[in-house]
């Protein structure tokens, strides 16, 4: 390099060729190290300027999926909202923001006043990055909260359900707590099936889920909470519950409790009593288990429907005596023991068929099991392994042994439905699947023989089902009351009694069942009695008087109808 | 020539350098729009998820029931009665023949001058 440079080098040189081309180099190297330090400090400066950046922790721009977590809209079977997810804002701090605690708790206590101050003074003070102040409010107060201005209050958005029905429906839908997780009810249910899931997968955040649709007809729901609200005040009952079931899909088409809740205020649902009589409380079921015991006799053959049987004296085991409530003291046949709800000879029927084999049908019936059913809120039945022999004639009318409504109407479903047990559901469900799910219990003829019972002690006199035939005249409803006494101080009370009316209808061709309890009522008027058939009875007529019209089932005065329920061994 | 191409390669970056801050700050300009629209459609879904609730709520028969027993006196409204439903059946046939006689007796009294319905609506007071 240096030799090549001498040649070209001015004629009059100071320095040297190498010295020039030496301060050259040093040149060209302090501007690099120049630029290469204002490089390097502009990246260092950035990195300074990075290292102040506040990063976003607060919960908008982090949890904002997990706190919209969503849950399907869930339907009656005609399409109509029960529950629905709704926005609400809820107010949320950050405690480190927070100028003056003080002032900021003076001020949020004048839009919420029912905030204790001690709690939000602890609440907003410290360094915390994110404390829930109170969830789920209206947008008014958030209007009015966002107007005091305070720095570090602020609100989210979150997702809530919302049960448009209120109490109507309460027991079916169950509630959810604050965090939209199911705690009660088919929400509940929902939760273990695969909301869950989805919540957890991060797939139910805030786009559509495919709504879930039950089997409940709001129409009929209505209806019958309406009448059950009706009988708690008619009766003075403690409580008042009932169920009406399709006796071929097993869909449940309503399902009313009372004393009930709101699920909007999940607290409510803490009070005493309003759990669901129909699924978790368990009840002597009182005469209407004589349909029971009398539809296992007819199937195994033990007794046929024109036997007679003597009801003329008390039956004796020891020291008992088990007598008949309206004692006809005669000789019955058969649909005389049944319409007169005759203890005696529903003894005598269970004698019959034998204390073992009784025992087997009722296992058989799935009254001594749990019912599979979706809610959680279920009790196991209290049925003795072994039946001596007075219990065995107790159980045959349905005393010392406590099953739930659900069961009830189950066995009766099976016994109008031509012989097959459905397990019952909430969901919609189309006669196909449920015929997949048929256990055949009683043979086709039986089922005929126990429509035609249920519908004499509808339309013959003496029967106790008039009363409730006179409401729901035309609409061929047939079926059994039950009037249980309870034990008040170790013994039976017969002021204090469980009224059942379980019931079926159109009976020509049945579409639908019906249990309905009233609790301890008492006599409307003077000239009434406390017996299922004033009021549990009466009740029943009336839903059907309402609902049959919204089933499609169209009332029809013909007594041919009635005549070809009639057996032809007793035409 | 080295130079010339040197300039180019300067030129050239710096106005690559202009087209990638242009992009980045268009495409910066498209994300803000992008999240307020996603914030005007949170809060448009959720003012739809409270009339949906809303209507879910005017839809209920418990709802609709007391508007009805409010009004039923004025409307002269009840509850529907087993009697007062009927079926196609149960509507008299059709008369096998039309009823001549009958017809004739009143093409002749429209003849006449006599018209059976001028009679019954002067009888009603109509006209």
């Amino acid at each position: 390099m240096a030799v090549v440079g001498d040649e070209f080098a001015p004629t009059i040189s100071l320095d040297g060729a190498r010295k020039a081309r030496g301060n050259l180099t040093q040149a060209r190297i302090r501007w690099m190290i120049l630029a290469l330090v204002i490089g390097f400090s502009l990246v260092g400066g950035r990195l300074i300027q990075l290292g102040f950046v506040e990063t976003d922790q607060r919960i908008e721009g982090q949890t904002r999926d997990a706190i919209t977590a969503t849950r399907p809209p869930i339907l009656d079977r005609n399409g109509l909202e029960m529950a629905v997810d709704i926005r609400v804002p809820s107010l949320y701090s950050e405690p480190r923001l927070i100028v003056d605690v003080e002032e900021a708790v003076q001020k949020l206590r004048t839009v919420l006043p029912e905030i204790e101050e001690t709690w939000l003074r602890n609440r907003l003070s410290g360094e915390q990055g994110f404390v829930w102040v109170r969830r789920e409010l209206t947008p008014a107060i958030q209007e009015q909260v966002m107007r005091l201005g305070i720095p570090g209050i602020d609100f989210i958005t979150e997702s809530k359900r919302f049960y448009p029905a209120m109490n109507e429906a309460s027991h079916i839908l169950g509630s959810t707590n604050v965090d939209n997780q199911g705690i009660a009810g088919i929400e509940r249910h929902m939760d273990s099936e695969s909301v869950a899931l989805l919540q957890e997968l991060g797939l139910a955040r805030g786009n559509a889920l495919t709504p879930v649709e039950l089997s409940v007809d709001m129409r009929v729901q209505h209806v019958l909470h309406d009448q059950l609200l009706d009988a708690m005040t008619r009766y003075q009952a403690i409580a008042a519950a009932g169920v009406m079931m399709d006796i071929y899909t097993g869909e449940i088409i309503a399902l009313a409790s009372l004393p009930d809740f709101n699920p909007n205020e999940p607290a409510t649902a803490l009070v005493k009593d309003t759990f669901n009589r129909i699924t978790a409380g368990i009840f002597e079921p009182g005469s209407i288990f004589k349909t029971v015991t009398i539809a296992g006799a007819l199937d195994a053959g033990a007794v046929r429907i024109n036997d007679d049987f003597d009801a003329r004296y008390g039956i004796r085991f020891g020291r008992f005596t088990i007598s008949d409530f309206h004692g006809k003291n005669r000789i019955l046949s058969l649909p005389e023991v049944y319409k007169y709800s005759s203890n005696i000879g529903t003894i005598r029927v269970m004698q019959a068929l034998g204390k073992e084999n009784f025992r087997a049908f009722l296992t058989r019936m799935g009254l001594d099991a749990r019912v599979p059913f979706e809610l959680p809120e279920m009790r196991l039945p209290s049925v003795p392994k072994d039946f001596s022999d007075v219990g065995a004639a107790t159980a045959s009318f349905g005393h010392g042994l406590s099953v739930s409504p659900l069961h009830m109407i189950a066995a009766y479903v099976a016994f109008v439905n031509g012989g097959n047990y459905v397990p019952p559901t909430l969901y919609k469900r189309d006669i196909a699947e449920a015929e997949a799910q048929y256990t055949r219990v009683l043979q086709p003829k039986t089922s005929d023989l126990m429509r035609y019972l249920m519908r004499i002690n509808a339309i013959e006199p003496g029967g106790s089902g008039s009363q409730m035939n006179k409401l729901a005249l035309g609409y061929r409803v047939g079926g059994k009351t039950g009037t249980a006494e309870k034990v008040v101080d170790g013994r039976y009370s017969s002021s204090k009694v469980t009224n059942f009316f379980a019931s079926a209808f159109p009976l020509d061709n049945p579409r639908y069942a019906m249990v309905i309890l009233v609790d301890e009522p008492k006599a409307e008027n003077p000239q009434s009695g406390t017996t299922a058939g004033w009021n549990a009875g009466t009740v029943t007529g009336r839903v059907i008087q309402r609902v049959a019209p919204m089933l499609g089932v169209a009332p029809d005065f013909s007594e041919l109808l009635d005549k070809q329920l009639v057996p032809s061994v007793l035409r | 020539m080295i130079r010339k191409f040197n300039v180019f390669l300067i030129l050239a970056s710096i106005l690559m350098l202009i087209g990638v801050y242009m992009l980045k700050f268009s495409i910066e300009g498209t994300a803000a729009e992008r999240s307020a629209l996603q914030a005007h459609i949170a809060e448009q879904e959720g003012q739809l998820s409270l009339l949906k609730a809303d209507w879910a709520v005017l839809n209920q028969p418990a709802y609709i029931e007391p508007i009805v027993r409010r009004h039923q006196a004025e409307l002269a409204i009840e509850q529907v009665q087993q009697k007062q439903f009927g079926a196609f059946a149960d509507l008299p046939m059709r008369p096998a023949k039309p009823d001549t006689a009958a017809m004739d007796a009143l093409f002749e009294a429209i003849d006449n001058g006599i018209d059976p319905i001028d009679a019954i609506l002067e009888l009603e007071g109509i006209e």
